[in-house]
């Protein structure tokens, strides 16, 4: 039998647990401040630092990383965390179909909701999506994946992030000819317009319903999956009230949430968000740093056209001059949220790779992603994760898209290991 | 590194992101040190935790999983000559 030596417990700190208990609980101040100062600048400010804080706290704590979702299906045959986000994305699809109802009751006017993810669908969303794909594969991250890893301390996601900029930069740059040759003339469809709201949510699930069976399919090709459980300290059972309430806040704190429940609660704060303003997107905003720090060094885009006519992640990018946006505030909320719950779940550590062609393959791979990213109108959360529960097509066809740039990357990675 | 009895080697992959701890262990079984009897992989990347122990199970390996201290976790895989 394996005797087990335990090589690197030497390496533990030996700080006091009520001292260390202390350090956590403080970094509950952190939000709570930047909550406050949000809240002088307006109420909306607030809102958006509020859902950001909490995408990011719920995507930390569910570890729901939408590359892993397609990656693992084709490295490894797992579909868990895929058939998570496609119960997300059916609740979604009910949630953002009552709130669409409220915007647009009668569809024999032939209007559109403004803010739901309804985006022109052509071949940019085709090669956007794949290149996104592709390029989240190598980064280890989507965009909103790097967003809250970098909340847990990975060196590897602010180099991606770093690339994502460089990507998002050149798209920008390219934007108008992609404009005109493509997305300017490409039609945006929207299932409700032809088959109505209940048509249009019957397709869906038929879909969503198809995909899971599928997901199912595929794993059980690979045969029955392990069942491996983690040695840990075991606390005593639970003995009065203040020990129940432990081991309830156990449950949101410090134990890991399943892929399932992190897609559910990030769909209803994407209903949520979506009931009083726009629905979830990250990409429109770090494209407008990207573009921001053009200017600052002095090369800046120009004018891109087209953008007012757009929603979502491209329409967030001619929000404002201003750094102080709702983008802004999601996507600061989402990092902090996440290094939060990083720090409560005993999980946060700089973690630094040493092998030197990681970072090449981060800020590659990131470079990749955002250039997709642009082209494609959003990421997995834009793109994706919004654009589905707006019953938009192109949703749809983003996420096959993805889906076939994750397993290119899945084959071009095995070699790169 | 050796291989006997009573030093596991370590596969120290602290620091890497998905899906490379698993990718670096897969070489480490496969091309490294092929039909080694025993490896410890230390890890801080949660995600791996799900990843390492299916991929060297369809190699044969047994697998245990110790949390040896917050965030970090080292993987044991062990199987018998």
């Amino acid at each position: 039998m394996y005797d087990a030596p335990v090589t690197a417990s030497a390496a533990t700190t030996p700080r006091s647990a009520p001292a260390r208990e202390g350090l956590h609980l403080a970094v509950l101040a952190l939000p709570v401040l930047a909550y406050l100062v949000a809240l002088g600048m307006s109420a909306q400010m607030a809102t958006f630092l509020a859902v950001g804080i909490a995408v990011g706290f719920t995507l930390q704590r569910a570890r729901l990383c939408f590359v892993s979702a397609f990656r693992d299906l084709f490295l490894l045959h797992q579909g868990r965390t895929l058939r998570g986000l496609i119960v997300g994305l059916a609740i979604g699809c009910i949630g953002f179909a009552m709130v669409m109802s409220t915007i647009v009751g009668d569809l024999s006017t032939g209007r559109m909701p403004n803010d739901a993810h309804i985006l022109p669908l052509g071949i940019a969303t085709v090669l956007g999506g794949f290149l996104f794909g592709i390029g989240m594969v190598l980064a280890g991250g989507c965009v909103s994946g790097s967003l809250y890893r970098m909340g847990e301390g990975y060196l590897a996601s602010w180099v991606a992030m770093g690339g994502v900029l460089i990507g998002l930069y050149t798209l920008n740059r390219t934007w108008n000819w992609w404009w005109e040759h493509s997305i300017e003339s490409s039609p945006r469809i929207w299932l409700p317009a032809t088959l109505g709201y209940t048509g249009a949510l019957v397709l869906s699930a038929v879909l969503l319903a198809l995909a899971y069976v599928g997901t199912l399919w595929w794993e059980r090709r690979q045969g029955p999956t392990p069942n491996i459980t983690i040695r840990r300290a075991q606390p005593a059972p639970p003995a009065s009230v203040g020990d129940d309430i432990r081991v309830a806040l156990r449950g949101v704190f410090r134990r890991e949430w399943s892929p399932m429940t992190g897609a559910v609660v990030l769909s209803g704060l994407n209903i949520l968000l979506f009931i009083h303003y726009r629905p979830l997107g990250v990409v429109g905003e770090i494209s407008r740093w990207a573009n921001d720090l053009g200017s600052l060094a002095g090369a800046p885009v120009g004018i891109q056209k087209g953008l007012d006519t757009l929603a979502g992640c491209a329409a967030a990018l001619a929000e404002g001059a201003s750094w102080f946006t709702d983008g802004f505030m999601l996507n600061i909320g989402l990092v902090l949220g996440s290094f939060t719950a990083a720090v409560l779940a005993r999980e946060f550590r700089l973690r630094i790779p040493h092998q030197p062609q990681r970072y090449v393959q981060s800020l590659a791979g990131g470079l990749v992603m955002g250039y997709g990213a642009g082209l494609g109108l959003g990421c997995t959360l834009g793109a994706f994760y919004s654009a589905i529960p707006s019953l938009a097509l192109n949703g749809w066809v983003y996420a096959i898209a993805m889906a076939t740039g994750a397993l290119v990357g899945s084959q071009l990675i095995r070699r790169l290991a | 590194m050796t291989t006997e009895a009573e030093t596991v080697p370590v596969l120290d992959v602290r620091g890497e992101i998905c899906p490379y701890p698993m990718l670096r262990t897969n070489k480490e079984l496969d091309e490294v040190h092929p039909g080694i009897l025993a490896l410890d992989v230390l890890t801080d990347h949660p995600p791996a935790l799900s990843t390492i122990p299916p991929e060297a199970m369809k190699r044969g390996y047994g697998c245990e999983i110790d949390e040896i201290r917050d965030g970090e976790w080292m993987i044991r895989l062990f199987k018998d000559a």
